[in-house]
């Protein structure tokens, strides 16, 4: 089964057709597993929701905002949302914040309180509050029985080294928490994983950057195939395991 | 065989000893598998080689580079150094520049071709000009005789993710490169690649910050046994899907011990 996803089509604005690509099937349900994947990123209709971790906020999370269908904050993701909203911060309230609460502000969590944010405790030390974020979210989206085609989320791809590992780590963990593909986007990188088998990437938005790149983070991917690349592979025995590819994003605006 | 470490020792000033421990024995030479590591890192006397790639320089990158034996930079980190020197450049000029010359601004190789600089093309495009300066700067070592304990990379760890990824890439391909531990250093991060065996990492300069992190890049480590951190393993499996260490942190001890089946790349925090 080849799964296919469009990872830049969450930052299309609502309705707009790629630069290059006319509109020639309007857009039916949201299922990313549909034969023409490329009609879902003429239309930029994805379902999803929006994730904000502890990193300065990119320019592009207001657009990412409006489209969501939930948004959530882990922990000191909520400061940065907090601090990047001043004058509009009514109309960037999340759906919850979760997390251990030893990064979110007091005022801050005092303020989306008030707003009638729901603010979910999750004290658990084994995970990380991205890890427990999703955990929460599932379960939202299973609840509220909501179509979405992909979890977006921001930052985690800066600062500390290892909380950029263990960003990559949770999307490990995300096959084991979610049926949705999960991706990552931070300044001009995105990240997602590939679980074993075919997978195709659209990268037609008119949006992708000049890099990208597969990195066998865990363990060694003995056999790799690829085209639409400029160095394709060819059942290359590398040392790769679960891979990672990564696009670049233009200045965002 | 064990291996001996105190990664951040070079940050050290030279001859100054760390906070909390007094300076019992003079150093002798700069064997990093002495038995007793931690001597050296009471004196700060490292013997290391410097290496710059295209990052934004941290401010630590000057009590590095005039302890250093060398220093080189990789294509753009000349560019960095450059404008991170205005007014007494002269003061900071690299025994070499190498890369592929694409990030490198004509105005600052100018410079440093002017004041002497060896500038080393490395045109391959199969490696990255990180990967490439470690091979020339192995060979000056090599062919200068020089003693050196570690080589110091600043810059890697931020940026373009795909660039950070290989930099955690060329760390495992240092290996066949240069016999020299090799750290990367930006902002608050340190990483360094623990081959398979047993390792002891002295972490009492002082300089250390609250957290680290053992990270099972590239394969599961089947066995990790571990001591000195405030969540050690024994015989336990690192790998990405079942666990990794992260915001660890330490037992006070001032010593780390990591033994490892594969290779494990370790992460700490540096006071800022």
């Amino acid at each position: 089964m080849e799964h296919a996803i469009t990872p830049l089509e969450p930052l299309l604005p609502a309705g707009e057709a790629p630069q290059d690509l006319k509109s020639a099937h309007p857009s039916g349900g949201s299922h990313h597993n549909e034969p023409n994947p490329s009609r879902k990123s003429r239309e930029g209709n994805l379902k999803y929701c929006l994730v904000i971790l502890n990193q300065p906020l990119d320019k592009c999370f207001r657009r990412l905002w409006h489209k969501a269908l939930l948004r959530a904050c882990a922990d000191g993701g909520a400061n940065r949302l907090y601090d990047a909203t001043e004058g509009e911060r009514e109309s960037f309230l999340p759906e919850f914040i979760s997390g251990d609460f030893d990064s979110i502000r007091p005022e801050v969590s005092e303020y989306y309180a008030i707003k009638g944010c729901e603010l979910i405790s999750t004290p658990d030390q084994d995970h990380t509050d991205f890890t427990k974020c999703l955990e929460v979210l599932q379960k939202k989206i299973a609840e509220e029985d909501l179509q979405v085609d992909v979890i977006v989320t921001l930052g985690g791809l800066a600062g500390r080294f290892d909380q950029i590992m263990a960003s990559v780590s949770t999307l490990f963990q995300a096959t084991r928490i979610t049926p949705l593909p999960v991706t990552i986007i931070q300044e001009e990188s995105l990240i997602y994983l590939l679980q074993p088998g075919k997978h195709k990437l659209c990268v037609d938005t008119g949006l992708e950057g000049e890099w990208c790149g597969l990195i066998p983070v865990g363990q060694p991917c003995k056999r790799v195939t690829t085209t639409g690349l400029k160095w394709n592979l060819k059942t290359a025995s590398r040392k790769s395991p679960r891979l990672l590819k990564r696009q670049k994003l233009p200045a965002l605006s």
